[in-house]
């Protein structure tokens, strides 16, 4: 019995595409270096966004929470008898995030994979690529992201 | 810990989180809702996981100079870290880096983040690229 059922795999090559509906605005920014205490001035006036805000802010997808109170993008697979947990990221920064910029995320189901934990259980490594670019078309931040649906 | 490695210390509490919940529109409510922790097993708040990011970029800045512009960055998620405890990032600069003297230069780094009561590794491995002016 594999967790990778045929409608997962169908799910591969997906894309759904953000734009927020505002500038990402110096509030935001000053509220993000606020709130992880970063120093830098540059951060906490809002002229500038630190690198990892656009990676880590839901300010974009302009969604509803759901019932976990969880407002941002989601595949929402379905994997019976599992738990999801998170794998990581690796991000890369081509371009600074200013306060006048209006973020499109284009996130991409890249790649689903079956793999077996060091305690046996089986595992479902889901990749995600997010492409962050600016209202000009530049790309700003490539976010590969790894969730693990985890068999109980 | 050797002589060669990097430390950056924050303690995260509850106000932190929420904080930071509100700055990344990201109300999960793992991060303080307690009736949802004990539904899960879970006696404390969950710290988010996508900070961590946030805090190796504060460090790497706080090490290298605000002039450091970081290109790349990546960290796997080892184990939770819950609401009241004290994190230590952790950075140890390449060979290469640590060899080279010029105006500009690349710096590849190791990083991590530990828990500081107990030593569980949070964030490893992780790794970043960056050029310090």
């Amino acid at each position: 019995m594999t967790l990778l059922s045929p409608s997962l795999l169908d799910r591969i090559g997906e894309e759904v595409v953000y734009t927020a509906p505002e500038p990402l605005g110096r509030a935001a920014i000053r509220y993000f270096a606020l709130a992880t205490g970063d120093t830098d001035p540059a951060h906490l006036a809002g002229d500038i966004a630190p690198p990892t805000l656009i990676c880590e802010t839901n300010q974009y997808a302009n969604l509803p929470r759901d019932t976990d109170g969880y407002a941002g993008h989601g595949w929402h697979l379905d994997v019976p008898g599992t738990r999801l947990v998170r794998g990581g990221n690796a991000y890369r920064f081509e371009r600074p995030v200013l306060p006048s910029t209006v973020v499109t995320a284009r996130w991409k189901l890249a790649d689903i994979t079956e793999r077996v934990t060091g305690s046996g259980k089986r595992m479902l490594v889901v990749t995600s690529v997010a492409t962050y670019t600016d209202q000009h078309g530049l790309v700003l931040v490539v976010n590969e992201e790894s969730l693990i649906y985890v068999e109980r | 810990m050797s002589s060669d490695e990097l430390v950056f210390v924050r303690t995260i509490e509850l106000p932190d989180m929420i904080a930071y919940a509100g700055a990344t529109w990201d109300w999960h409510k793992l991060h303080y809702d307690s009736a949802y922790l004990a539904s899960r097993g879970l006696d404390r708040p969950v710290v988010d996981g996508q900070v961590f990011g946030a805090y190796l970029a504060i460090a790497l800045r706080e090490w290298f100079g605000a002039e450091a512009v970081i290109s790349a960055l990546s960290f796997r998620f080892k184990n939770l870290v819950f609401a009241g405890e004290t994190i230590r990032c952790v950075g140890v600069p390449s060979e290469s880096a640590a060899a080279s003297a010029t105006a500009s230069r690349k710096i590849e780094i190791d990083l991590r983040v530990e828990v500081v009561e107990d030593g569980r590794i949070a964030v490893a491995p992780a790794s970043a690229t960056l050029t310090v002016p």
